[in-house]
């Protein structure tokens, strides 16, 4: 029954207020983003008496234009979340018991400052979350910083940082440089190490879109993914070959002069020395090392060279590797080779993973920067110092005033070295602590909103989380960390609020800002992880400082002025204009937008970019509108064009490192130009554009400190970016492999390429940690475990899954943790199809998972998902989760399996390559 | 009169299951049924397809015809819809479907046969529009909310399509215009004849 | 007569069977017998607003 007699409903509003009603009250929508990938997709909730009640398509939203994926076509059932955990609970002799929020947060306070106390504020861990909103996340930031330790990260460790760093270090920032959308324009779609129809599906619309306009998609991947399927020329590449396959590609176009001479003269340094490393990657030697024939590789090159623009793709088959940062690089070299970049239909369309993790890195939940990659030396404390309001020397006191490290000869702060990644939190706690550069081991950890089973090394995290004192658990759900060890005691878990419970701005993978609106209260006892954040503040007598300039009300740090203080802040990567009442605007004005340029045409934001992509240069009165395609010099930086960053000086042995015959329409300067400070405005003599006060501010500053904005102000009024414009280096030379180079996994089947192509020597200090590389490949496994294993994503789940596990709607949907095998190694080792098999890994670690004989992976090669978790080596842990916790699915982590090995920048881990063996269990 | 049709269109389809988590989230359709799901052909290797499948809504349904206790009607937009209170159980149109689409659920202590669930094109059934028997029953009636399946409006890729069958058959002529290739209107000979 | 009959009958019995009928209708439909449906809105209106709904939410933009 409608609610009113037909005849009394206008025509024009009758599909409005033909709502269904099945209670009394009025049903309000609400706007949110999907929290299960980077794509960013629009959610709209319908809410009734504050309860969930329906989701319709977004269908105004610029991503997603209504679609969604399995996942985000479940989120509603958040709002029944009857796998949650319900209120804070502590194990006490092995059995869960509830306690209140102000008796965890009191237990869990007091022993942290005792730690603290005797062992310094380095032992204790702040793992944070992609799952925060940027609010949280720069909130989160903040709080380990008023702690007094660095000991703080988050998932990008383990999903991009390779990216973020092999990037950045090439052209200036490290993020996906155009989006989704502009893929529609793209005439060749180069997708490698990623399989975006499971990981990102709402990004296949633009994909196929683009095909369908005349795009070739070209994939090249160990498996025929369901993105393959969908492929014009699909090429099966051996796991971790990824350089010499590129470096294959690029010999074919310098064989062929199908490089872009114009745009490396004026844009690119260093492509010399690429040259002579290319020239080693002869077709022979290629379809040696990567098992790809010359062929394919000269097809691959020749479609890319003849359909421009073309866009790269990559995900986590690149950057989850030993190699990482140099994949990520060898890519950025073939788009600059062909002169894809700053162009739409171009660029380097990098799939960020978890709905904020581009946000999360942005706002620095790292362990080797402070929000907006100001790093974290004297000057960048110095400016959040200012920016925060607070006296640094009472942040430099609130750290460990030890030295354990040296920089140029002489000790340094713990506030100034990398703290321990994520990655290694493990060997944090289990190393001899004489060879941790820090006072102690870990002795307290906090696994905020993360799942252990999505890293390597199973067993040993298993040892590392019962050798702790305390382990604390913040999550909407009680995680495998909460059953994956045999602790007795002191676990506590705490209940977060879903991003759904909530609202703030969230970052999605192609540098958009988008605003969630509150869909319902926070459920059960569950509270927002800023409200956790101010409580653990105020039990450690910080509070007032933490939010000196942020409204609390009733224990809650009012998010519009956490953004507020952001954008006071955020100058070095442009977060300075996205002001919650520009967002906000945005989100009532969806429909205003182009759906391929993501340019608002006309109404209240004509003329901006959807999300006011970073960077937004300025204060939000420049109104600057976004910048959607990254160094894109045709049109003015006013109206969101760039150039290549000038990151790296001026000069390197006696070559320009600045661009040459190359800037951004309008620019006054009409060739390359260095960053821009106060003393190059007042040289160029546009010092007095500046007002009085903004001159007060800026004097001795740079575009990234002046709080004003004016020195940004005045670089772009003259047509200029305040970053500079200079070149993309083709090689990082402060990185381990300045040209990137071809080194075999560290647990390699190919003994006969060890020699030629070792990998790194062992080192002694990094991140603060003894790193292993030469010692592990000098032994050989492959005898004993002769098949590769690698791992990835399925449709269904998400991340360590124990979310949407405990969502029936897509847990009915994969019910058994698998491994795909291909049909010969399963008749070789007497494997059937849908039977158990063992696989064992050459670190010890075993699971017990259902085989799924397929070709979709080739002989010598397996593929398991990394979601699955509440099984361990065999057993299910049903049992110990707190009672009507345990998600509906549960089996075996392949991160049991998956071994040591981390990248030489950033310390990624590596789960694309590693051996095991199948056996019939 | 419209006359409402599903598409699912293969060369778009990436089996992502959005249109089976879709169809669960608008009706909370139980664990174990399952209106709608994505059928893969040549998993794994070149050449790999899949389709979404529901319910057609077939023109001279085949269910229609073979059902003994006559629960089936035509809706005047081609809806093929029927009547739980009448509706026995009995199977015959899980075996005259040529989708497959009817589903049961299982009831009682020796798992009977309960009464025949299936897609409606999210257009409720026999009972009076919007009320809770008919959400009770059925599930969600968007066509009389003037929407259309959500599982169509949800898809990742734009690959599946419901609405009036005119309609739909020209916005994908157009798609096939423009990337070339064969129109392939998967099921709709078997399913339609108008 | 009779065997006349029954061998056309055989013959088109034979001759259907070599290719394969896309009619899966075995037999007519009967009356429907459950509660008759009605719809609160006017057919040709809910056709306009579908079909803007189509267009709104389905195509490509």
């Amino acid at each position: 029954m409608s609610l009113l007699p037909t005849a009394m409903i206008n025509k024009a509003d009758a599909a409005q207020r033909r709502q269904h009603s099945y209670d009394e009250g009025e049903i309000t929508k609400k706007r949110s983003v999907c929290t299960h990938c980077s794509v960013g997709c629009g959610v709209v909730a319908e809410v009734q008496n504050g309860v969930w009640i329906g989701q319709e398509p977004s269908f105004d939203h610029p991503f997603n234009l209504g679609s969604h994926c399995a996942k985000g076509a479940s989120v509603r059932e958040h709002g029944h979340g009857d796998k949650r955990l319900k209120y804070p609970m502590k194990k006490v002799a092995g059995e869960w018991q509830r306690i209140s929020w102000d008796q965890a947060i009191d237990e869990i306070g007091d022993q942290m400052l005792a730690i603290r106390e005797s062992a310094g504020p380095d032992s204790v861990y702040w793992l944070g979350s992609a799952k925060f909103n940027n609010e949280q996340a720069y909130l989160f930031r903040k709080f380990a910083a008023f702690w007094g330790s660095n000991n703080v990260d988050h998932q990008a460790r383990i999903c991009h940082s390779t990216t973020v760093a092999g990037v950045a270090n090439t052209w200036g920032f490290g993020a996906m440089t155009n989006s989704y959308n502009d893929i529609h324009n793209s005439k060749c779609i180069f997708i490698i190490g990623a399989n975006p129809a499971e990981a990102h599906p709402v990004s296949l619309q633009h994909i196929l879109r683009g095909k369908e306009r005349g795009g070739k998609v070209i994939v090249v991947d160990p498996r025929f993914s369901r993105t393959a399927a969908h492929a014009d020329h699909y090429i099966r590449i051996r796991p971790g070959a990824d350089i010499p396959f590129v470096w294959g590609m690029i010999w074919h176009m310098f064989q062929n002069g199908w490089e872009d001479e114009q745009f490396i003269n004026q844009r690119v340094y260093g492509m010399d020395e690429i040259r002579a490393e290319v020239a080693k990657w002869t077709p022979d030697e290629v379809e040696r090392v990567t098992g790809v024939k010359e062929a394919d590789v000269f097809q691959a090159a020749k479609t890319m060279y003849e359909h421009k623009p073309g866009t790269v793709v990559w995900c986590m088959g690149i950057t989850q590797h030993t190699v990482g940062n140099s994949n990520t690089r060898a890519l950025c070299i073939l788009q600059l080779v062909l002169g894809n970049m700053g162009v739409s239909g171009g660029g380097t369309n990098i799939f960020r993973g978890h709905d904020n993790v581009q946000g999360a890195t942005d706002f620095g939940v790292t362990s080797n920067s402070l929000p907006g990659y100001y790093g974290l030396s004297q000057d960048a404390w110095e400016h959040w110092a200012r920016v925060w309001d607070v006296d640094y020397n009472w942040i430099a006191s609130q750290f460990d005033q030890a030295s354990y490290e040296e920089l140029n000869g002489s000790p340094v702060s713990p506030m100034f070295t990398n703290g321990i990644t994520v990655s290694r939190w493990i060997d944090g706690v289990l190393e001899d602590p004489e060879n941790i550069t820090q006072k102690d081991i870990l002795r307290a950890m906090v696994l905020w909103g993360h799942a252990p089973n999505s890293q390597t090394r199973g067993p040993e995290m298993k040892a590392a989380m019962e050798k702790l004192d305390l382990l604390v658990i913040v999550d909407p759900f009680p995680t495998v960390s909460a059953v994956m060890n045999d602790r007795q005691d002191n676990v506590y878990l705490l209940p977060a609020a879903t991003q759904f419970e909530t609202y703030g701005s969230l970052t999605s993978s192609n540098r958009s800002v988008q605003w969630r609106e509150q869909i319902m209260a926070p459920l059960f006892e569950s509270l927002p992880d800023h409200n956790i954040i101010y409580r653990f503040a105020e039990k450690f007598g910080f509070a007032d400082q933490l939010c000196k300039h942020i409204a609390v009300n009733d224990g809650e740090p009012l998010i519009e002025d956490i953004t507020r203080e952001y954008n006071r802040g955020m100058w070095a990567c442009g977060y300075t204009g996205q002001t919650p009442e520009r967002l906000k605007l945005q989100l009532a004005n969806l429909h205003t937008f182009n759906k391929t340029t993501l340019k608002a045409e006309g109404g209240p934001c004509d003329g901006e970019f959807y999300g006011l992509p970073w960077p937004c240069w300025g204060t939000a009165e420049m109104k600057h509108p976004g910048t959607h395609i990254l160094y894109d010099t045709s049109i003015p930086v006013a109206e969101g064009g760039s150039p290549f960053r000038a990151r790296f000086g001026v000069e390197r042995e006696g070559q320009n490192l600045l661009a040459e015959g190359s800037w951004t329409a309008g620019s006054e300067i009409e060739d390359g130009y260095p960053e821009f400070t106060s003393d190059m405005l007042k040289e160029l003599g546009w010092w007095n554009d500046l007002t009085a006060e903004e001159k007060a501010e800026a004097e001795g500053k740079n575009w990234k400190t002046d709080l004003s904005g004016g020195i940004q102000r005045v670089a772009i009024k003259h047509g200029c970016a305040p970053y500079g414009n200079a070149k993309a280096r083709a090689i990082v030379w402060q990185f381990p492999d300045p040209v990137p180079i071809h080194r075999e996994p560290l647990y390699t089947p190919r003994r006969d390429l060890v020699a030629e192509y070792p990998t790194y020597e062992d080192r002694r200090n990094f991140y603060r940690l003894p790193t292993r590389y030469g010692s592990i490949q000098a032994q050989d496994f492959s005898q004993e475990f002769p098949l590769i294993m690698t791992s990835g994503r399925l449709v269904e789940y998400e991340g360590g899954g124990e979310e949407t596990r405990s969502n029936p709607w897509l847990a009915e949907l994969q019910q058994d943790m698998f491994i795909e095998i291909n049909p010969a190694d399963a008749n070789n080792a007497g494997i059937r199809d849908g039977r158990q098999v063992w696989v064992e890994g050459p670190e010890g670690g075993a699971v017990k998972v259902m085989a799924m004989v397929t070709p979709r992976v080739e002989r010598g090669v397996v593929f398991m998902p990394f979601h699955f978790g509440g099984h361990y080596q065999g057993e299910d842990l049903k049992d110990k989760y707190p009672e009507g916790t345990a998600p509906y699915v549960r089996g075996e982590s392949c991160n049991v399996v998956f071994t040591y090995g981390y990248d030489s920048v950033t310390a990624m881990q590596e789960t694309k390559v590693s051996l095991c063996r199948v056996r019939p269990a | 009169m419209a006359r409402m049709k599903f598409l699912c269109d293969a060369e778009r389809c990436i089996e992502c299951n959005a249109c089976v988590t879709a169809c669960k989230n608008e009706h909370e359709v139980p664990w174990g049924i399952n209106r709608r799901r994505v059928v893969t052909i040549d998993d794994g290797i070149p050449g790999e397809k899949s389709i979404s499948v529901a319910c057609m809504h077939c023109t001279d349904a085949p269910c229609q015809a073979v059902c003994p206790v006559d629960c089936f009607y035509t809706t005047d937009d081609g809806v093929v819809l029927h009547d739980k209170d009448i509706c026995i159980g009995c199977g015959y149109c899980f075996y005259a479907c040529p989708f497959g689409a009817p589903q049961y659920p299982q009831e009682g202590a020796f798992g009977a046969r309960g009464k025949m669930d299936k897609c409606t094109f999210c257009a409720g059934g026999p009972e009076p529009d919007n009320s809770q028997a008919e959400l009770d029953k059925y599930g969600r009636n968007r066509l009389a909310e003037g929407k259309l399946p959500l599982c169509a409006e949800m898809c990742s890729t734009k690959a599946l399509l419901a609405g009036d069958g005119d309609i739909v058959a020209d916005l994908f002529r157009s798609r096939v215009v423009r990337r070339g290739g064969r129109p392939d209107t998967w099921g709709w000979n078997t399913a339609y004849k108008d | 007569m009779m065997k006349k009959i029954i061998s056309i009958v055989f013959a088109t019995f034979i001759l259907s069977a070599c290719y394969e009928d896309t009619s899966v209708t075995l037999h007519e439909p009967g009356v429907y017998k459950g509660k008759r449906d009605t719809q609160t809105m006017p057919a040709e209106e809910r056709e306009a607003l579908l079909k803007q709904r189509f267009n709104q939410v389905q195509t490509d933009r």
